[in-house]
């Protein structure tokens, strides 16, 4: 019976030894698992790590400057899924931040664009404005505080055009080809500190009408920089000076400089390579150095201002290349082309007989009819009497000295050069009323003095009058002034009744005036 | 100092630096403007210098100067007290108008001359 036991010894056994192996797999397994579930924990933690960096470092830095950092710092996620999938995240995130940007950018440009200009044209209507009233009033008074208004309101036209070029409109304004010191003092017109602003050579050229807005533009934010960053006693200086191919506008001030770091970032913007985004320019904004980088870029100047003035602060150098620049036309020829739209004497007889009014018409009225003013001259074709019979009328050409007073009178460039005043060519710039208006007075006059010569004869004690004292030019303001020493008075007055003026004392026949009563 | 010049380009309170009072106060639209021979132009302003450049040939009033230079008439007041005290200009006041003989004086004329023809 010893068996029994014997086998259920046995089977303990091996129940034990199945037990154990079970028991060491289990433990095995276990190990395992907590081995793996260690490992899941890290990549979770890594994870989480990662994307709480992605949360609040990396997109938001995107946000703020579009740099992207590194996707995945930590080695456990190299070339993971999960890291491409945040680097698809990070590269959707940069675009949509890039294209906000520029959506916003655009927005805000084509809005302040459109703001300013409308401020751009309230001060151009308010320029004129000023001018008309500048002209209007007399008194200094009146004219200081037009002057400070004026001046405020330059400034503010100037801020106002500078946003707009900034936000990509044009400069506006078309002006005419201007004198390089006119264009400087252009500039020192629309800065504040303008009577800091010297401008000390001066050089016989001019930039051409397209570019003159834009020159002036930038130089007055050069101007304006140079007096805001130099101390309020000392002068900024500007100096023209021609160059080999162009010329220079140098602008010294004596003020405080500019680091490296700023004059690194001052020549990107003034080379205009740099975009510049109306939404990052700061606060207080400044925009001096990226409007002129955009004028510099678009019209084809430079602007320099790495050097060191002589006075210690910034010298500022616009290079005007040659095809900015012009010549002006010298005065004395520019001046008749300017007139040109005067009538001449030789094409007076060509236009009048088209002109119907004075001769067709044998109306009564006709012969006091004014003349067209474009008639310089009497036309050849007479003015018709009431029965239709031409009208005689003599008439002496001017003399010599007759058109050179008439000509420095009206136009003291054509002095200058005396052979357009020449009586040959008939070319003189003289407004032809005036002449007929001066010779109809000193008809008169003449019949007048005549007169009183001959009632002197008979009672000689009577004084002279104040004749004849000043007669150096027939003035149009004072017609008795004119009086005795003018040439035409010994002349025959020819019978044309003074134009523009309707005669006040009917038609004025040859010879004799009827309103004078001591003609002869 | 172009001929054309461009309005609005240099503004007045840059052409008189800011001044608005004439140096002196006896100037009119009338008052007659010569240059004074034999000053060098040196130091003028280019509003100065066409000034002188254009009275140099004869007498133009006020009003004249100012319309050549486009300019304010109260502006070239200021500039011509500066000429006229650094003595490149002359000013001479307008001839005054004349005394014309009293109608009385005429009708008595007009009676001798009756009487006599």
């Amino acid at each position: 019976m010893s068996h029994i036991p014997q086998a259920v010894t046995w089977c303990l056994a091996a129940g034990l030894l199945v037990a154990l192996a079970l028991l060491v797999r289990q433990w095995w397994v276990a190990r395992n698992r907590s081995r793996t579930l260690v490992g899941l924990r890290a990549a979770i933690r890594a994870r989480d790590e990662e994307a709480r960096r992605l949360a609040t470092v990396q997109l938001p830095a995107l946000a703020q400057a579009a740099v992207a950092h590194p996707a995945a710092g930590d080695p456990l996620l190299a070339g993971s899924e999960y890291e491409r999938n945040l680097e698809a995240v990070i590269e959707q995130f940069r675009s949509a931040v890039a294209r906000a940007e520029a959506r916003a950018d655009q927005n805000a440009k084509a809005a302040l664009k459109g703001a300013m200009r409308a401020l751009q044209g309230l001060a151009n209507e308010q320029q004129v404005a000023i001018s008309e009233m500048q002209e209007r009033h007399d008194q200094p008074a009146v004219l200081h505080d037009l002057l400070e208004i004026d001046h405020a309101n330059s400034q503010f036209g100037r801020r106002a055009q500078a946003i707009a070029v900034l936000c990509g409109s044009w400069p506006g304004r078309q002006r005419s080809a201007s004198s390089l010191s006119d264009v400087v003092r252009g500039a020192k017109s629309r800065v504040r500190d303008y009577k800091r602003v010297e401008v000390r050579t001066q050089i016989d050229l001019a930039v051409v009408s397209r570019a003159v807005e834009p020159v002036v533009l930038a130089v007055a934010e050069l101007l304006d920089n140079a007096a805001r960053h130099s101390q309020p006693n000392t002068t900024v200086e500007v100096n023209l000076q021609p160059a080999h191919n162009g010329a220079c506008i140098v602008i010294d001030d004596a003020g405080v400089g500019m680091d490296p770091r700023e004059a690194q970032l001052a020549g990107q913007l003034l080379t205009g390579q740099r975009s510049v985004d109306v939404t990052r320019l700061g606060d207080p904004p400044q925009f001096g150095f990226a409007v002129i980088g955009v004028l510099a870029a678009r019209y084809g100047f430079s602007v320099s201002v790495d050097t060191r003035s002589p006075y210690g602060g910034v010298r500022a150098v616009l290079f005007l290349p040659t095809a900015l620049l012009t010549q002006l036309a010298p005065e004395p020829a520019a001046a008749p082309r300017a007139a040109a739209p005067l009538p001449r004497r030789g094409a007076a007889p060509a236009a009048s007989p088209a002109s119907p009014a004075p001769t067709a018409t044998p109306e009564p009225s006709a012969p006091t009819a004014p003349y067209p003013p474009a008639a310089g001259y009497p036309p050849p074709a007479a003015p018709r009497t009431a029965g239709g019979l031409p009208k005689r009328r003599r008439r002496e050409p001017l003399g010599a000295e007759q058109l050179a007073e008439a000509a420095l009178a009206t136009d003291p460039f054509a002095t200058t050069t005396p052979a357009t005043a020449g009586p040959a060519d008939g070319t003189a710039e003289t407004p032809a009323e005036w002449t007929r208006d001066a010779e109809a007075t000193a008809r008169r006059l003449g019949a007048f003095a005549r007169g009183t010569r001959a009632g002197r004869e008979a009672e000689p004690d009577t004084p002279p009058t104040g004749y004849g004292r000043h007669a150096a030019r027939p003035d149009r303001t004072g017609p008795d002034r004119t009086a005795l020493s003018h040439p035409a008075l010994n002349h025959p007055a020819p019978g044309y009744p003074p134009p523009g003026r309707p005669a006040p004392d009917g038609p004025v026949s040859d010879g004799s005036s009827p309103d004078v009563p001591f003609a002869g | 100092m172009s001929g054309r010049r461009d309005r609005g380009l240099v503004r007045p309170y840059v052409v008189t630096n800011g001044r608005s009072e004439p140096t002196r106060n006896t100037f009119d639209l009338v008052t007659l403007v010569t240059a004074a021979s034999g000053r060098p132009n040196t130091g003028l302003t280019p509003e100065q210098r066409r000034m002188v450049e254009l009275c140099a040939h004869g007498s133009l009033s006020l009003a004249e100067v100012a319309a050549h230079l486009r300019l304010p008439v109260s502006v070239v007041k200021v500039l011509l007290g500066d000429l006229v005290d650094s003595g490149h200009l002359l000013t001479r006041a307008a001839v005054p108008r004349a005394q014309l003989p009293e109608s009385q004086l005429l009708q008595e004329v007009l009676d001798g001359l009756r009487a006599r023809l």
